[in-house]
This record gives C-alpha cells, structure tokens and sequence, in this order.
C-alpha cells in the first residue's frame, strides 16, 4: 500500500487554556477521523487540555529565510 | 476451562441467567483474546500511526476484559482462575492473527458483532453489566473509526491488499457470526424478556452485516455475510 497520497497533519495541543498551543508533531493520515484518533493515541505523554490537527497543505509561509 | 464453561452446569442451561453468564463471560475472554492479538501487531502494523492505534485498542480490550469478569460475580459465578490469557474465544483470534488483513477483519467483524451486543446490554436490568456496557462503547468509537478506515484503504488499494481482505472478512464472519447464537435460543429469548439485554441475535446479526455491506458497498466491494443456519455443532457454553 502506498502512502504517497496521504495528508500529513500538524499536531498542535497545549495543557491550560492560557498557554499557547505548540506543535507536538505530525501524524500521516488519509483518513480525517482516524489521523485524530491516531494523534490522541501517539502524543498522549501529557494531559492535553486542547489537541488540533492541521493539514500541512493548508499552512501557508509568510516568511521563509 | 473457560469461565462460560465452568459456570454452566446442564440443568442451568436454556434460563436467561445462565445464557448471560455465557455471553458475559465469552464476551470476556474474546476481548481479552482481541487484546492479545491487537498488542501482538502493534510492533508490526504497516504504519507507525496504527501500531500506536493497535497498542491503544489492545489496552482498551484488556481493560474491558478486566472490568467485565467481574460482573459474573454477582451473577453468582466463581472463576476458576483471574488471568487475562485463559478462556474459550472464538477460534479465529485465539492464535496470533497471519496478517494485517485478519487484524482489520477482526476488528471489523468481532470487535463488530461484540460491542453491538454491548450496545444492547446498555440499558440492562443488569445494572452491572449496563455500567460496564456505558464505559465500553464510549471507548469502542475509536476501535470502529479505525477499522472503517482501514477497510477502505485496503479495498481502494485494490489486488492482493483487497481480495485478502474480503477473504479474511468472510472467515471471521462465519465464525463470529455465530457468537450471539440461534435466533430462536430460548435462554435468550427469556433473557430478552426480562430486560437483561434488548436485542436477539439475529438482530445483532443484521446490524453488522447492514453496517458492514454498507462499507462494503461503497468500496464497490461484496462479501458473503449469510445468516447462520446450521447450529448442530454449536456449544452455547463456549459460544462457537
């Protein structure tokens, strides 16, 4: 099975409403549902108040050095 | 012995107590087998996401093992022993699984037939058993997104990944499906009749063969999902 047509998310969570979310990772995933049950399950070392996945495709570069 | 077996004296056979101790009990040790076989293929699963997903299900299913055993107490059962690796469940997950394709249909079809037979227990006049049946299904949305997921990978990458699918999809049907048992069984019938569970068992049956062939159906893709007919062989104690 290739897995060259699967999106790459970028995982985004943080431990209290007033921190800032920060990038934890990524999870490669066609399946929309199942890349947020595999993140929940891969990046579950502290208690996340707040998990997000975003599609690498959808992140746009407003500066790139 | 397996627990359905050593609680299942002849005369107790055919009430709806005894049918319950049965189906509590193999529900029991075919989650605690699926767990096993879940945690065999979560260091080798094709991905790194779902090895991850395999150890998160196989923890899952080893924890509701745990939890249900005990609701045979207080239906008055004593177990023979409180390991997580005896029992009798079915035949197709009692040995590490082959392939990853017998990992998918097994979380399809007996992941399938056992927890909508847990969503019929849900309101049980077991309270025990309702409680346990509560925690279950909420952790089961997760094994079934997995599953569903992987069914249409393996169909849209069509050959060798699909057609062993299918066939390993039809071999644990034929095995799974007989888990709930004849849908004339007079134990469940009764058990049915006084709240202990909602549902008869080719009603939970229907249910997974009407989500499955559904899934199925939108992959272009069909299987033979028959009701069972011949139960000659059947052992309610062990429930295969």
């Amino acid at each position: 099975m290739s897995r060259a047509d699967e999106t790459v998310w970028e995982v985004f969570a943080r431990k209290a409403y007033e921190e800032p979310l920060h990038h934890v990772g990524t999870v490669t995933e066609s399946d929309e549902r199942l890349a947020i049950v595999c993140a929940r399950a891969i990046y579950d070392e502290q208690p996340w108040i707040h998990m997000i996945l975003v599609p690498r495709t959808e992140i746009r570069e407003a500066i790139r050095a | 012995m397996s627990i359905a077996s050593s609680a299942l004296g002849g005369s107790a056979v055919g009430g709806a107590t005894a049918t319950m101790i049965s189906l509590i009990g193999s529900l029991a040790d075919n989650k605690g087998a699926l767990g096993r076989r879940y945690g065999e293929w979560a260091v080798s699963a094709p991905t790194i996401e779902s090895a991850v997903a395999a150890a998160a299900m196989a923890q899952d299913e080893l924890g509701h093992a745990r939890s249900t055993y005990p609701v045979l107490a207080k239906l008055g059962v004593e177990r023979d022993d409180e390991g997580l690796d005896s029992g009798c469940p079915l035949v197709a997950i009692e040995h590490e699984l082959p392939d990853w394709a017998s990992v998918i249909a097994a979380n399809l079809i007996v992941d399938g037939i056992l927890t909508t037979w847990v969503a019929t227990a849900r309101d049980s006049s077991i309270e025990p058993l309702a409680q346990r049946a509560r925690k279950i299904l909420q952790e089961e949305g997760a094994h079934r997104i997995h599953a569903e997921a992987w069914l249409k990978r393996m169909c849209r990458s069509g050959g060798e990944d699909r057609r062993l699918l299918l066939q390993r999809i039809e071999e644990m049907w034929a095995q799974a499906a007989r888990w709930p048992g004849p849908g004339d069984h007079r134990g469940y019938g009764a058990a049915v009749s006084e709240g202990m569970v909602r549902s008869r068992p080719d009603e939970v049956r229907r249910r997974v063969r009407d989500w499955l062939a559904g899934l199925l159906e939108a992959e272009g893709a069909v299987a033979d999902l028959s009701e069972p007919t011949d139960w000659s062989g059947w052992d309610e104690r062990i429930r295969r």
